[in-house]
This record gives C-alpha cells, sequence and structure tokens, in this order.
C-alpha cells in the first residue's frame, strides 16, 4: 500500500518535474510563434482550471465565464491606456476587479440553481459584451483598444511567456490549494448534493458565491495576461464564443480532475490550431469532436487516461496474486 | 413620436414577437416534456430561414415558390430534429446537465458551419409573396400587410397548439409524459415516440418561424445566436414549460425592442436582459409558470 503510494506520488512528482524542465527551457529551442502559442495554452489552462473550480468542483455549470475574463483584460487595458497607472498596479486590479464583477454578478446566479443559474451567467455575460461592444468613449467598442502601453521589458514574446508562466504557476498552485482544502471538500460535497450539504449546516449559496468570486478573480488574472500578451483587448473577449472555448477546454481534458483544463488547453489549441489552418469551417469539426466527447469520452483525456491506468493496475494486481501460490 | 410611428413601431414589436414566439414556444414545449433545453434551437430557426431561401431561389420559375418553401422548408427542420433527437440527445438524457447543454452548444457549432458551407456567409433576401406584399391603408395609416399577415400566423399557431395540447388524444399522452414519465410509460405510451414526436414539432415550429422571417428581415449567419438568447428571455419571463407565458413574453419582448430602439437605442439589448433579471429574482418561475 505504502509503496503504492510512493510510486503514484513519484510518478506525477516526475511529470511536474519534466513539464516544468519543458516550460523553462522552452524558449531556447523553440521558434517563437511556437512560443506564443504555448503562452496562450498558459492562459487559458488557467481560464480553464478556474471555470472548472465552478463546473467540475461546484457542480455550477456557467456559460459566462468570458465576460469576467474580459473585464481582467479590460481592466488592465483601460487603467493602462487612459490613466497611465504603473504596470504592475494595472496588471493587480485587474482579478480586484473581476471578483467584484464577480461578487455581484455571483450574487444574482446563485440565487437560482441549474438551468437558471446557467441562463443567468450567459445573460450578465452578455451584458457585459454589450456594455463593452457600445460603450465606444470608455472600452473603445467593437474597435477595442490597441497598442497598449506594455512596459518595453515585456517587448520580446520570451520575457511575456516566462511573465506568463509565472504568474498562472503561482495561480494554478493556490487554486490547487483550494481544491484540497476543507473549502474545497465542502464545495465537492455541494456538488454531490445541496440538501445534504445544507443539512450538516453548510451555507449552499454562500459556499457557491465565494467560488463564483474565486472563480472571477482567476479568470480576470487569466484575462489581464492574455491583455499584456496581445496588447490589445476587443469586445471578442466577452463574447459566448470565448466561453464556449473554456467549456470545451475543460470537458476535453475533464472536469473531474484538476489537471483536466491544463490538458484540456494543450490539446484543444494544438488542434484548433491545426484545423483552422487547413478549413474555414473549423467550427464545424470542433461541433463534431464535442459531441464525440460527450457521446463516449465523458470524463476528458485525463479521465480516460487515468480510467485505463487503474484497470492496468488492478490487472497487474490480479496477475500477482495468482503468482502466488 | 408620430401616431404613425407609434402604430408602425407596435405592429412591428408585436409581428416579430409573434416570429419569436413560434420559436420560443418550441424551445419551451421541448424543454417541459423532455428537460432538455436546447440551445440549438435558434440554429434550427437559422436553418429554416436558409431553407427558404435555398427553396425560393431553387423554385423561383415556379409561381408561388414562396408558398412552397413555407410548406416544405419546416417539414425538412423537424425531420433534422428527428435525427438529432434519436441519434444525439436519446444517449444522453440519463445524464447530467451538463451533458445536454454542451452537446446542443455543439449542434450550434456544426449547424452554424453547415450553413455557412451550403448558402455562403452573404445577406441574402426573400421578397415577400403575392397575396401578402404590399401595403394595407387602416383609419388614415398605412400598414405593411406582411406584418398582420405574421401576426395571423402567430395567433393561429398559438390557439392551434393550445388545442392540441389540452383537447385531443396526442396532447394528453405528452401531458401524461411531461407530468410523469415513469407512469405514463407505465401506462402504455410510448415514452421515446412521444419524445421524438415532441422534439419534431418543436423543430418544426423553429424551421416554420425560419421561414417566415425572412422577408421581413435578411438571412444571414449569426441569427441562430441572437436568436436563441432572445428566446431565452421570453421563456424565462413567461415561463420556462408555459405556452401561454412563452405568447405573453414574446409580445413584452417585441414591443421592448421594438420602443426600447426609439428610446435609448444603444441599450435596447440591456432592456431586456434587465426585465430578465428582475423576473427571474421576483418570480422565478415566469409570469405565468409555476412554481416547482
Amino acid at each position: 500500500m505504502t509503496k503504492n503510494f510512493a510510486t503514484k506520488v513519484f510518478s506525477i512528482g516526475f511529470w511536474l518535474i519534466v513539464s516544468a524542465i519543458f516550460l523553462l527551457t522552452l524558449p531556447l529551442f523553440l521558434q517563437a510563434s511556437w512560443v506564443s502559442l504555448i503562452n496562450e495554452m498558459l492562459i487559458m489552462a488557467l481560464a480553464g482550471t478556474a471555470l472548472n473550480l465552478m463546473l467540475g468542483y461546484g457542480g455550477m455549470v456557467s456559460f459566462g465565464p468570458a465576460g469576467l475574463y474580459a473585464v481582467g483584460a479590460y481592466t488592465t487595458a483601460i487603467l493602462l491606456t487612459r490613466y497611465g497607472l504603473p504596470f504592475p498596479l494595472a496588471v493587480l486590479a485587474a482579478p480586484l476587479a473581476a471578483a467584484a464583477v464577480g461578487l455581484i454578478v455571483g450574487w444574482f446566479c446563485v440565487r437560482r440553481s441549474a438551468v437558471y443559474f446557467a441562463l443567468l451567467t450567459l445573460a450578465f455575460a452578455q451584458i457585459i459584451w454589450t456594455v463593452i461592444f457600445e460603450w465606444y468613449d470608455f472600452t473603445g467598442g467593437d474597435n477595442g483598444i490597441v497598442s497598449i502601453p506594455i512596459p518595453e521589458l515585456l517587448y520580446s514574446i520570451t520575457h511575456v511567456y516566462y511573465f506568463s508562466l509565472a504568474v498562472v504557476t503561482v495561480c494554478l498552485f493556490l487554486l490547487w490549494k483550494i481544491v484540497h482544502s476543507p473549502f474545497g471538500t465542502t464545495l465537492q460535497a455541494i456538488r454531490e448534493n445541496p440538501m445534504r450539504a445544507e443539512f450538516i449546516a453548510v451555507h449552499v449559496r454562500r459556499y457557491q458565491l465565494a467560488v463564483f468570486v474565486l472563480s472571477s478573480f482567476f479568470l480576470g488574472v487569466a484575462g489581464s495576461l492574455f491583455c499584456v500578451f496581445a496588447g490589445s483587448v476587443f469586445p471578442d473577449y466577452a463574447h459566448w464564443v470565448k466561453s464556449t472555448d473554456m467549456l470545451v477546454v475543460c470537458l476535453l481534458g475533464g472536469i473531474y480532475h484538476f489537471a483536466g483544463p491544463i490538458v484540456g488547453s494543450g490539446v484543444y489549441i494544438l488542434i484548433s490550431k491545426i484545423i483552422s489552418k487547413n478549413t474555414t469551417y473549423w467550427m464545424f469539426f470542433l461541433g463534431i469532436i464535442v459531441v464525440i466527447l460527450v457521446l463516449y469520452m465523458r470524463n476528458g483525456l485525463v479521465g480516460f487516461a487515468a480510467e485505463k491506468l487503474a484497470q492496468m493496475k488492478n490487472r497487474s494486481e490480479v496477475k500477482k496474486n495468482k503468482d502466488v501460490p | 413620436m408620430t401616431w404613425e410611428a407609434l402604430a408602425g413601431q407596435t405592429l412591428s414589436g408585436i409581428s416579430v414577437g409573434m416570429v419569436l414566439f413560434l420559436i420560443a414556444a418550441g424551445l419551451s414545449i421541448i424543454f417541459g416534456t423532455l428537460k432538455v433545453l436546447n440551445l440549438a434551437h435558434g440554429s434550427l430557426y437559422m436553418t429554416g430561414s436558409f431553407l427558404c431561401y435555398g427553396l425560393t431561389s431553387l423554385l423561383s420559375q415556379i409561381p408561388g415558390a414562396y408558398w412552397w418553401a413555407l410548406l416544405f422548408a419546416p417539414i425538412l427542420v423537424a425531420v433534422l430534429g428527428g435525427i438529432i433527437e434519436i441519434f444525439l440527445l436519446r444517449r444522453i438524457y440519463d445524464q447530467e446537465m451538463l451533458y445536454q447543454y454542451i452537446l446542443t452548444f455543439a449542434l450550434i457549432l456544426i449547424l452554424g458551419d453547415a450553413c455557412k458551407f451550403l448558402f455562403g456567409v452573404g445577406y441574402q433576401t426573400v421578397a415577400a409573396p403575392w397575396p401578402v406584399n404590399g401595403k394595407v391603408f387602416l383609419w388614415g395609416l398605412s400598414f405593411p400587410v406582411y406584418n398582420l399577415f405574421l401576426i395571423g400566423c402567430g395567433l393561429a399557431v398559438f390557439l392551434g397548439l393550445i388545442v392540441l395540447m389540452r383537447y385531443t388524444a396526442l396532447g394528453r399522452n405528452v401531458r401524461a409524459v411531461t407530468y410523469n414519465r415513469e407512469m405514463a410509460n407505465a401506462l402504455g405510451i410510448n415514452v421515446p415516440k412521444v419524445y421524438t414526436g415532441v422534439f419534431m414539432l418543436g423543430s418544426y415550429l423553429a424551421g416554420l418561424a425560419g421561414t417566415l422571417m425572412p422577408p421581413m428581415s435578411v438571412v444571414a449567419l449569426g441569427s441562430d445566436m441572437a436568436v436563441i438568447i432572445e428566446c431565452f428571455i421570453i421563456v424565462v419571463i413567461g415561463g420556462l414549460g408555459s405556452l401561454p407565458g412563452a405568447f405573453l413574453g414574446a409580445i413584452i419582448l417585441g414591443l421592448l425592442n421594438a420602443f426600447g430602439i426609439y428610446i435609448i437605442p444603444k441599450l435596447a439589448v440591456a432592456f431586456a436582459f434587465m426585465l430578465m433579471i428582475v423576473v427571474l429574482i421576483i418570480r422565478p418561475w415566469g409570469l405565468l409558470g409555476k412554481p416547482e
């Protein structure tokens, strides 16, 4: 038993070290276009994990993560361009603004569950999109905000990459801590059975609001990172298509595993780049992929792999037991 | 605002509301019976409008091409709906709701790109067909006949659906399945067949709306998402699963859109969302819905 546990830890630790070495050294041997692709994956991994805090751990289906993501991106963009705030402040303000908006939106949304919760999140995301799209004087409307004054240090893609890597790593670590804290466990209890959770004196709504705000906070970080990376922001960031991207990332990787959205993000962005290079109808193929996922691989890539691993382990153990006379 | 403008806005608001009612009614019936929120309902509408355009241009040599399209396009959409229900939705009824959302979301992507592939990215128009083109003069004001025709269609479908649901054997079966699926099954009602039938009926209504709309507006990509969001607002305001609710919600939304544009053009869209949020907070089951 202890040995099994040790091998498991070893394997997770082993993979963490391998990926850390790869991520830390990759700008040395990869082309700039690949580095920016991986940068995109990192940001999407953070956004996906933030959404999954609600989706996988809280069991709350949100259709509007892109709205909060856009709040983060626009906060950084507007503070830098219009008010000329120092860069660190502008970046730090983004998650706070997103969390504040998340608090207001979440306060309304957690009053209803299931279908109504999903519809409310969609409605609020559309409102955010409309505000961004129509408020020309402040947000630039559909022209977006371009040539945002990013510090010179972050002009090169390598530096932006390391900046994103550092921030994403810290955030993922925090999310990991949240998920594995008593708070995270309570959250999963609520997902499994809200009524029973209420019976053991858990304030379900308060927990759901808390997770909504936390999720918004990290979505804001992701949005701000994307703003720094792209150097511009557009209303598209708040569009429902972006929300779909995030949902698909979670589903592709598997919503019941912490690593799900991270793996999902890498695979999804790679696939979408390959498909969209070859055809203009890539939404069609994306749709087909999602249908196949829903029908045949509901636990996503990570869930699928974990299942297969468990089966293999079982089989080898059965074999071992047979060998013993 | 002059009297003429006021009357014109009211009429166009209600007639757009009627088209939205057809879609929202389908959405609502499907949700009521299957407990599936069909996010791809707007895509069925868009498919219907592209089929209308395709059929009218295909049959342009034949007199009354539009009327043939009006006959066949919704049927094609209903068949498409049947295929979707039998091959996709049926497999995930016993799964968590999340998967229904994601699956129907995927259908939005697939149908959207399929329309793009088959009909191109341009804006298409369909002329209002003869007897219902032109204008009619009433009390010294002029109204487009097509708007009146739409209102007539909406009312007819509304009454037809109510009669179908309340006074026919078919409607009784559907209500039985809606009320208690297991019990209906035990009493010998073929539940999967009812599910397919209801989904096809909902799809037919979406297709019908898609065919009726083009002479009043344009056929374009992206209408799927615009329409589905408006339908969500309608069914939430009126009450998910309630037909009269969908009717009331559609008229409210149609008028709100028509006059919102006059008052604060930029926030016209936000008005509807705000109304929806207010309803959800005060009366979450909708104006004419029943609390669970």
